[in-house]
């Protein structure tokens, strides 16, 4: 079945973390953690930042950690 | 030896006595088992993204270690019963480590304290300098009227 092709996720998108390997994932660092949660706090998904599946697995397991640590909020925009 | 990270979180109605006594037995429970502590940063009150225990803001203490995983284990114990400790989190950073790497990471962040802390003198001396500039420059038009 051959589905006329819509809408291709259009640029490729380079791993931010991979093309620049200065990038630390820290869960302590809140301020690069936050680029990458929406406003209320959810984590984005892979395929709107454009990382690749290592590096989104490092950075879901950092912002879960800073969650723990109410770094991050769980829900709701971290400015209560 | 494992490396770990911990962060812990105090409630702010703490004295600081209290909070150094919360920080005197961790230390004590690493040391007890051979540990060493590698580094050990306060990083003071912190508004809290989310209420825990009622709570708005808290206290973070962030240590590093190298230690054993019973250490860990009692660390955690501990903190579970007492009531000034809010919440912890323990992460292994490293699996093992030998005396010398715990020796360089030791030597490590006491070069990072030092350095910081030669800057903030720096930039003491700096802010120092231009208030004298700033009162020799009002005291000159002063003078002349």
């Amino acid at each position: 079945m051959a589905r006329p092709q819509k809408k291709l996720f259009s640029r490729k998108k380079v791993c931010r973390f991979c093309a620049d390997k200065e990038l630390e994932i820290n869960y302590k660092d809140v301020k690069t953690l936050r680029n990458f949660v929406t406003e209320r706090g959810k984590i984005i998904p892979r395929r709107i930042l454009g990382t690749c599946a290592t590096h989104q697995r490092q950075l879901c397991e950092a912002i879960k950690q800073a969650r723990h640590i109410a770094l991050l909020p769980y829900s709701g925009s971290s400015q209560g | 030896m494992r490396r770990y990270e911990l962060i812990f979180i105090l409630r702010p109605s703490l004295g600081e006595a209290e909070i150094t006594n919360v920080i005197d037995y961790t230390t004590k429970i690493i040391s007890d088992e051979n540990g060493a502590v590698i580094d050990l940063n306060k990083w003071g009150m912190k508004k809290l993204a989310y209420p825990i225990k009622k709570e708005l803001q808290g206290y973070y203490v962030y240590c590093e270690y190298a230690g054993t995983p019973a250490a860990v284990a009692e660390i955690e114990r501990k903190y579970r019963i007492d009531d000034a400790v809010l919440k912890y989190l323990t992460i292994k950073t490293a699996d093992s480590m030998t005396a010398e790497e715990i020796q360089a990471a030791i030597g490590e962040t006491e070069a990072r304290n030092a350095a910081a802390a030669k800057e903030a003198e720096e930039a003491a001396a700096a802010e120092a300098e231009a208030a004298t500039a700033e009162t020799a420059e009002t005291e000159a038009p002063a003078a002349q009227e």
